[in-house]
């Protein structure tokens, strides 16, 4: 299990890898990353509306208001041309983080 | 079926938002819990269960409140030091130095004194633009204004009123004296009078201008602002 602290560093990337294949309202945004993440990254209401409006704040994502698939009205959040540019260097920090890891782990283990 | 948006809006209530903003806000938190809830219903968990776990969901509804509020502030994309000192000083430093220069082109003409046929032959001769010394309270009141509209503080309300002036006093505390050290085009035999008549001219007269302008406007606001916020409290 992924520790909280390093969750939410990856809560900004996680987001905007979700909305890259489309808009989706909170509660489905959540079911997605814990699916797709086998459960690794769980986002509680408490964790997640908190992070998606300060990310709206940095228009990186923009939400508007419409109905879902059971006909209820609910705020559907996309991605901006903003939150996709930062998407590219966001995966490319962690992906030099986690090479960094993995090599320091190797040294450790040597 | 509960009414998720009451329990939202009683679980939040005191969340300082604007009221169009509240009001969406609940919505969508309601939304989120009615969707987990029908979810929980559908894997068999009793009606009540499913209210309790969904509500579970939210360790401290303080805390959220908190952090809800502190997302939706807007981000002051400027630090405050140039809302609150820069941009108020250099918008009464540029407004006065164009008010200066119109009235230096087209009029009207600046009083000298002493008046040509003085008495004392040796007195300084000061140049004073009346009319740009009467603008000036407008401007030391706009810098005033915004500053203290940012949050300035009193210092930095009374620095943006009387930046204008700074470069005359630069120049007559630091510029002509370096200017009678190193320059022999400069006439060495000025007088101390001299000096503090060109002094008042361009800097006491002018920082009084600006001051008597802004700093009503500084204490009106300062009032208003304190009795605003013993209302909120």
């Amino acid at each position: 299990m992924i520790g909280t602290g390093v969750k939410k560093g990856t809560a900004e990337l996680a987001i905007l890898s979700v909305l890259e294949n489309g808009p989706l309202h909170g509660y489905e945004m959540a079911r997605r990353i814990e699916e797709q993440t086998k459960g690794a990254l769980c986002f509680s209401l408490a964790g997640l509306y908190p992070m998606l409006y300060r990310m709206e704040q940095r228009r990186w994502i923009r939400g508007s208001w419409g109905t879902s698939s059971n006909g209820r009205r609910r705020r559907c959040y996309r991605l901006t041309p903003a939150g996709r540019k930062k998407l590219s260097p966001l995966r490319d920090e962690w992906r030099e983080l986690f090479a960094a890891l993995r090599r320091l782990a190797k040294v450790s283990n040597a | 079926m509960p009414d998720w948006q009451q329990i939202v809006s009683g679980k939040l209530s005191g969340i300082a938002l604007g009221p169009d903003e509240k009001s969406q806000v609940l919505e969508e938190l309601a939304g989120h819990l009615e969707e987990d809830y029908q979810s929980l219903l559908s894997q068999g968990i009793s009606d009540e269960g499913a209210i309790q776990r969904a509500l579970k969901r939210v360790d401290d509804w303080q805390v959220l409140k908190q952090m809800i509020e502190s997302a939706r502030k807007k981000e002051n994309p400027m630090p405050k030091r140039v809302t609150q000192f820069w941009l108020p000083a250099f918008l009464t430093l540029l407004l006065s130095m164009v008010f200066l220069a119109v009235i230096q082109m087209f009029g009207p003409n600046p009083w000298i004194t002493p008046a040509s046929g003085g008495r004392l032959r040796m007195t300084p001769v000061a140049v004073v633009y009346v009319s740009w010394l009467l603008l000036l309270p407008l401007v030391g009141a706009l810098g005033a204004y915004m500053s203290r509209r940012a949050g300035g503080s009193a210092r930095t309300v009374f620095l943006s009123i009387v930046f204008p002036i700074l470069p005359y006093l630069a120049f007559f505390l630091i510029g002509l004296p370096v200017a009678l050290i190193l320059d022999d085009h400069v006439a060495h035999n000025i007088t101390i009078p001299a000096f503090f008549v060109g002094l008042s001219a361009w800097v006491i007269f002018p920082a009084a201008a600006l001051l008597a302008g802004g700093w009503p406007v500084h204490f009106f606001a300062s009032r208003r602002l304190i009795s605003s916020r013993s209302a909120g409290s």
